[in-house]
């Protein structure tokens, strides 16, 4: 029996596990960041760990910024440019990538560009930034859902995933053979994507959430493997990890700005103000 | 003007000034790291309007122009929100509004527009895939230039390209450069060489200008040659509240006060109000900075040192001449070898 762990600690350990040894792994900010640093402490330490901005096997101290936070790390082997780094992972240099999701349909296609009409957006989200070059060229790609939502149809198609499912991605011609969207991972559960039909499915469940719970979130009707497993449980020596290298995360966002306002109020009554 | 190999050293608002023209295409070099704060609060200051504005990653830099009213269109790949539902920023506001007109690209396909601006080529090729996407249905003021496919010659294949993209000036900031503007930059690359090197004019800003010798004994970190730097300016603090590696970290609570004011119209205006419009330069806003937070927050994201290990540049030899003065290779003096170029009738006199 571990000790007790967080929603975010469970997540950022999940994620981790997709990281193999040996692979070039481009990460993203957040949650993909700490899973790297704990790939490559604990079960990849042969890993190569780059960001888009041309940081290649960089050796984080601190939780990365954004995607260009060469100040989080001890130093970097290679400093090359953005160019680069996506024409690398276009001629099939780069095993995994870790990518956010806005919204996604049942085909592991991303928007991230806007909520609404494009040219007069409800929300303007960030837009492609690096996500359609990656989830394009990348050997496979592991999604994060966090803020986002599952539909029947994208507002904007950012990203490709399995275009219209089945072989649809493939025949194409336009991407690698076999790559694209691995695993999607969300508060409450993990995603695969069936062998054939490309469409996804549930795979593992985390503790204390149900099917139900699930399926709500879903406008379709979604599949559930048969032998959907719950999620394992992180064991203390991850857990002791990501809570020192990342406490804020384990924390998570909510509760850490509840007690960054705290501390800043203590700081000035110490200062007298 | 003419890049001749002068001192270029002037304040942000002479090279704004005089670099910088209502209705350009203006290209922020910088990409989300070490931003080029200061001249962009410069180009507001001066009401500078109508622009073209590249931004491949923009983070305060697009919010900012977009609320002092500069920017009429826009091309980039990322924009960062102020967060949450209902979040929003300049950006979106414009977009609601109708006054700004969006061309989004990805990362790849906006920096391969400037990779060819920076050599010369008229297109560059981008990966194939963006044909099933919006990125490439979707277009805006570039209509079909936004991507067209073309036949590769020698394979056959459909290949998708972009449009080179030569802004007229660009605005960058660099850890440090010399008077002449050979600007050094280290760190995260991204795409700031290709987006200045890819325009018509170069401002440079920095946090210190350097000796001449400095550039010449670590040409690695130069990214622009002075030949292309149209003016340099020195500029301490010049990226916060965003970071430059070596000097400072973001100012993560300031940055975090800019986005919480920036979710709403009202609050936008107020902040450009107090930290652009009313500090008249960088020295005016650091002053303000201090007086209303003290140098706490200040000292406490300066950089630490990590020193780069030093390349070393050295020969065995700093001159064709020896010790005794005698050429390496003939083994004679400079005398000697006039003597006998004169007596083998070789001089013309």
């Amino acid at each position: 029996m571990s000790k007790g762990y967080t929603l975010n600690e469970l997540l950022i350990i999940t994620c981790a596990k997709e990281i193999k040894d040996y692979e070039n792994v481009i990460l993203g900010v957040g949650l993909p960041t700490t899973a790297g640093a704990l790939a490559k402490a604990l079960y990849a330490p042969h890993a190569t760990l780059m960001m888009e901005s041309g940081i290649i096997d960089f050796e984080p101290l601190i939780p990365l910024n954004h995607i260009a936070d060469a100040h989080s790390c001890r130093g970097f082997s290679c400093a090359t440019d953005l160019f680069t780094a996506f024409t690398m992972t276009y001629r099939g240099f780069v095993d995994v990538c870790f990518l956010g999701v806005g919204q996604i349909d049942k085909y592991g296609n991303l928007n991230t560009t806007c909520i609404g009409d494009y040219y007069k957006p409800t929300l303007r989200l960030p837009g492609s930034g690096g996500a359609a070059d990656f989830i394009s060229y990348a050997k496979r790609t592991v999604l994060t859902l966090r803020g986002g939502e599952f539909v029947e149809k994208l507002d904007y198609f950012t990203s490709p995933g399995y275009l219209d499912g089945g072989d649809s991605r493939d025949r194409s011609g336009l991407f690698p053979k076999g790559s694209g969207p691995a695993m999607l991972l969300t508060t409450k559960g993990v995603f695969r994507f069936d062998d054939e039909t490309k469409e996804l499915y549930l795979a593992q469940i985390h503790p204390g959430v149900t099917v139900e719970d699930i399926k709500k979130e879903i406008p379709w009707d979604l599949k559930v493997s048969p032998d959907i497993e719950e999620t394992i449980p992180p064991s203390d020596r991850e857990i002791d990890f990501v809570r020192r290298f990342a406490p804020t995360e384990s924390v998570g966002r909510a509760l850490t700005m509840e007690l960054s306002i705290k501390a800043t109020l203590n700081r000035s009554v110490g200062n007298g103000k | 003007m003419a890049n001749n190999n002068e001192n270029k050293v002037m304040s942000a608002g002479e090279a704004i000034s005089r670099f910088v023209t209502d209705g350009d295409e203006l290209i922020i070099g910088n990409y989300t790291v070490g931003t080029c704060i200061e001249l962009v609060y410069e180009i507001c200051r001066q009401k500078k309007k109508g622009f073209t504005l590249y931004s491949q990653s923009g983070i305060l830099d697009v919010d900012i122009l977009i609320n002092a009213g500069c920017v009429d269109r826009l091309v980039t790949t990322y924009t960062l929100r102020s967060g949450g539902k209902k979040g929003g920023g300049a950006l979106e506001r414009a977009l609601q509004a109708g006054t700004v007109e969006i061309e989004d690209y990805t990362n790849y396909n906006y920096n391969a527009r400037l990779v060819a601006g920076m050599h010369g080529f008229s297109f560059m090729q981008v990966f194939e895939g963006i044909m099933v996407t919006d990125l490439f249905k979707k277009r805006s003021f570039m209509g079909e230039d936004k991507y067209r496919v073309i036949t590769c010659p020698y394979t056959g294949k459909n290949v998708v390209t972009v449009p080179a993209a030569n802004p007229d000036v660009c605005i960058v900031h660099v850890p440090r450069a010399d008077k002449y503007g050979n600007a050094q930059y280290w760190g995260s690359m991204g795409s700031v060489a290709a987006a200045a090197l890819c325009s018509k004019k170069i401002i440079v800003s920095c946090e210190e200008i350097v000796e001449h010798d400095v550039i010449q004994s670590s040409p690695h970190f130069t990214i622009i040659p002075a030949y292309r730097v149209n003016a340099v300016v020195e500029v301490p603090w010049g990226a916060h509240p965003t970071e430059v590696l070596g000097y400072y970290n973001r100012d993560r609570s300031f940055y975090g006060m800019f986005m919480a004011a920036n979710a709403s119209a009202e609050g936008a205006k107020k902040w450009m109000d107090e930290w652009v419009f009313g500090c008249e330069d960088r020295k005016a806003y650091l002053e303000h900075y201090i007086e209303r937070f003290g140098m706490a927050p200040l000292n406490k994201i300066r950089a630490r040192a990590f020193y780069s290990a030093p390349a070393n540049y050295g020969s065995a030899f700093t001159s064709v001449w020896d010790e005794t003065g005698r050429e390496q290779t003939m083994g004679i003096t400079l005398d000697e070898m006039e003597t006998i170029l004169k007596e083998r009738g070789l001089l013309y006199e």
